[in-house]
């Protein structure tokens, strides 16, 4: 057994830009991918078919098919059909699509999570429907979407090694580039791997520590309302 | 460009002999991991602090890191610590060790789903350990974790599609073989993803039924 990583740092520049690539396509899908996702997910409560309809089919469609096949089958289809955009953009695109299915099932599940007579009694109040989401339901529902939300984030920066295979040059391409000059598989590999867990285990600490964060403002507003309250009835 | 979709209907028969290697891999892989999920299961409630830091560092490792990668290392990377796999072999193991980890993790929450009164009562019957774990506990264990284990599969079957890129022949691999012939890839690809979906969603029907038969004999 010989292990020379050495040439790690010989290539380093390849593999930084890589890694600057993969941190760059996650931050843009991750946005992205979190606005479909809501798109999605109120599409699949509507009560109009033709909305409905549409949302269920994309949101089954990618969570029942490897990614791999829906990145190629973007890639292609766009080439096809005659759109040729920048690899990194396509990349973006489907990494988003493809979270954004995952996103509208959590989002969903955390709104059928907060009592409907919440809702109903905001509406009640005269709220619109979005005014209701944004100022009833979503504050209520974070504690329990927050959690599925950081495995699917860092799944998504997981997911990003796929582009690779439809040549966009994140970390593992330009990993598989270096090794195809330097024959060391075992140490590049192994590099990138120690990369994508750091970031994930990074991804995982900030949301621990946003969850903390929500908690305490949320204790905070409960106590002070209800000091508030207290005042208003004596 | 248009679309000829005959090319989708031509391709069918031999993206379904692809899908025959996906089922049986993805049936091998979930079948050794469950078995490697129980059996750390088992080792880690005997609570060697060493050993489960070990399965700790590996169930980490494992879900912070890309199935793709993690492929890569078993097949491009063992060969130099010494480990020569062939394509199939090194995939089935990349694919079991990944999957592995994660039906540790749904293990280990049926198991706190199981009511300590149980173990109580089989132990004070006099139960030997062995029997506890294979009469008592297990059983238990599986059955509540039976949705999120089929969702696992499902997730196996999605994972044995990136086998493609160290080349074993299922079925997107076969579906590449196909279009790099004729390039007419979206059709091919389309076909692919119809099997694939069909897969796993008739899985994920069946697991949410199951549950509800199940949810009777749970107390």
């Amino acid at each position: 057994m010989d292990l020379d990583f050495s040439i790690l740092v010989e290539h380093r520049e390849v593999l930084i830009n890589g890694f600057k690539l993969t941190i760059f396509i996650v931050i843009c899908s991750i946005f992205l991918g979190m606005v479909l996702g809501a798109i999605l997910a109120i599409g699949r409560m509507s009560q109009r078919l033709y909305l409905r309809v549409p949302a269920v089919t994309i949101v089954e469609f990618i969570r029942n098919t490897p990614f791999i096949i829906q990145a190629f089958l973007f890639y292609h289809g766009l080439l096809a059909l005659g759109g040729a955009l920048p690899e990194v953009l396509v990349g973006i695109l489907a990494l988003a699509l493809y979270s954004s299915a995952y996103y509208a099932e959590i989002l969903r599940a955390g709104i059928l999570a907060v009592p409907h007579g919440q809702s109903q009694s905001a509406r009640a109040v005269g709220m619109s429907y979005f005014q209701s989401l944004r100022n009833v339901v979503f504050p209520q529902m974070w504690p329990i979407a927050l959690p599925p939300m950081a495995s699917q984030t860092m799944s998504l920066v997981k997911e990003s090694s796929i582009l690779s295979t439809i040549t966009v040059w994140e970390l593992t391409l330009s990993a598989q580039s270096v090794q195809g000059i330097t024959f060391r598989p075992f140490e590049l590999f192994f590099l990138i791997a120690i990369l994508y867990w750091g970031t994930n285990e990074s991804i995982a600490f900030g949301i621990r520590r946003l969850e903390k964060l929500l908690q305490k403002r949320q204790s905070r507003r409960v106590s002070k309302e209800a000091s508030g309250r207290a005042e208003y009835v004596t | 460009m248009n679309f000829d979709f005959s090319y989708t209907v031509d391709a069918m028969p031999w993206l379904l002999k692809g899908a025959l290697v996906t089922a049986q891999v993805s049936l091998l892989c979930f079948v050794l991991s469950l078995a490697l999920g129980t059996l750390l299961t088992i080792i880690r409630t005997l609570e060697i602090s060493l050993i489960n830091a070990i399965i700790a560092l590996y169930v980490s490792f494992i879900r912070g890191t890309p199935v793709l990668i993690q492929i890569f290392l078993a097949y491009y990377g063992l060969p130099v610590i010494g480990i020569q796999l062939d394509a199939f072999t090194a995939g089935i193991v990349a694919v079991t060790l990944n999957s592995g980890a994660f039906t540790t993790e749904i293990l280990r929450g049926g198991l706190k789903a199981v009511p300590n009164s149980q173990l109580e009562a089989a132990n004070s019957l006099g139960l030997k350990r062995s029997i506890v774990w294979r009469k008592v506990v297990l059983p238990q264990v599986y059955l509540t974790s039976i949705p999120p284990l089929v969702n696992e599969f499902t997730l196996v079957v999605k994972a044995t599609a990136l086998l493609s890129v160290i080349t074993v022949v299922e079925l997107f691999r076969t579906a590449q073989q196909l279009f790099s012939s004729h390039y007419h890839v979206v059709e091919v690809l389309i076909g692919t993803a119809a099997i694939y979906f069909v897969f796993c969603f008739v899985f994920s029907r069946v697991s949410v039924v199951i549950e509800q038969r199940f949810a009777v004999r749970r107390p």
